[in-house]
């Protein structure tokens, strides 16, 4: 016998009290597939859930009780069954917009997780490499490259003594 | 007897044969593919008991499916 929720369209959701089951009906333009999955798994310590596709842009999930169900009981199926589908569609969107963050903390996490790098490691990394190649000296520092102490030394030689002498790479 | 028609969009075919190889002592199943469906019909000592194994089959190939796609 299929009956009607009160203040819920029949073409939405409605009641068969002989199979203690309640279906909704579910517009896939506006729920994802992944959202209905979402809330369709939470039902099933509860009900025998049913997925169909009636017409193009429609779901249809049947939650059947798995024992005996009043109208109000089914009622309360639908309206959580509902809530849960919102509830889903919601989380997906956020975790979509925050993707990027997401990966960038559990790659941290499990770079983290990972500990420092082994004795073993440690002796296999090739240190030989040099690290860049500087013909004009501009990774040197101001010390380096034209050296305190040379500065000093020649000050006492004449005014034009003191003036910063090109490092010796430079020569 | 029972009917059940599993989607080809929403369920897995191997989930729904995985499905139903978990619960075929419990009952006959007789399969076939209809348009967009895989059809299952449920047969069992009584109708309460056809209910419930349909709904724990349609169950567990949704939950397997579910967990194919990793959805959740």
């Amino acid at each position: 016998m299929t009956q009607r929720f009160a203040g819920v369209p029949d073409v939405l959701a409605h009641a068969d009290l002989d199979d203690s089951s309640a279906e909704l009906t579910v517009d896939s333009t506006l729920y994802s597939l992944e959202s209905v999955y979402g809330a369709s798994f939470t039902f099933i310590d509860r009900c025998f859930v049913f997925l169909d596709r009636p017409a193009e842009g429609q779901l249809r999930v049947t939650l059947a009780a798995k024992k005996s169900a009043t109208q109000d009981e089914l009622r309360g199926f639908v309206g959580e069954f509902a809530n849960e589908l919102l509830a889903c569609a919601w989380r997906e969107k956020i975790t979509a917009e925050n993707r990027g963050a997401i990966e960038a903390v559990t790659m941290q996490a499990l770079a983290g997780a990972m500990g420092p790098p082994s004795l073993d490691e440690l002796e296999d990394f090739d240190f030989s490499e040099e690290p860049f190649e500087d013909p004009l000296g501009i990774a040197m520092s101001w010390e380096e490259k034209y050296g305190k102490d040379k500065a000093k030394r020649k000050q006492g030689e004449g005014p034009e003594a003191a003036a910063p002498e090109p490092a010796e790479e430079e020569a | 007897m029972r009917e059940l028609r599993f989607h080809r969009d929403l369920y897995a075919g191997e989930q729904v044969d995985a499905a139903l190889k978990v619960y075929e002592r419990f009952g006959t199943f007789t399969t076939s593919e209809e348009g967009e469906h895989f059809v299952v019909r449920v047969e069992s000592k009584s109708a309460a008991r056809e209910r419930r194994l349909a709904g724990e089959l349609a169950n567990y190939a949704l939950g397997l499916t579910i967990r194919g796609r990793g959805a959740t």
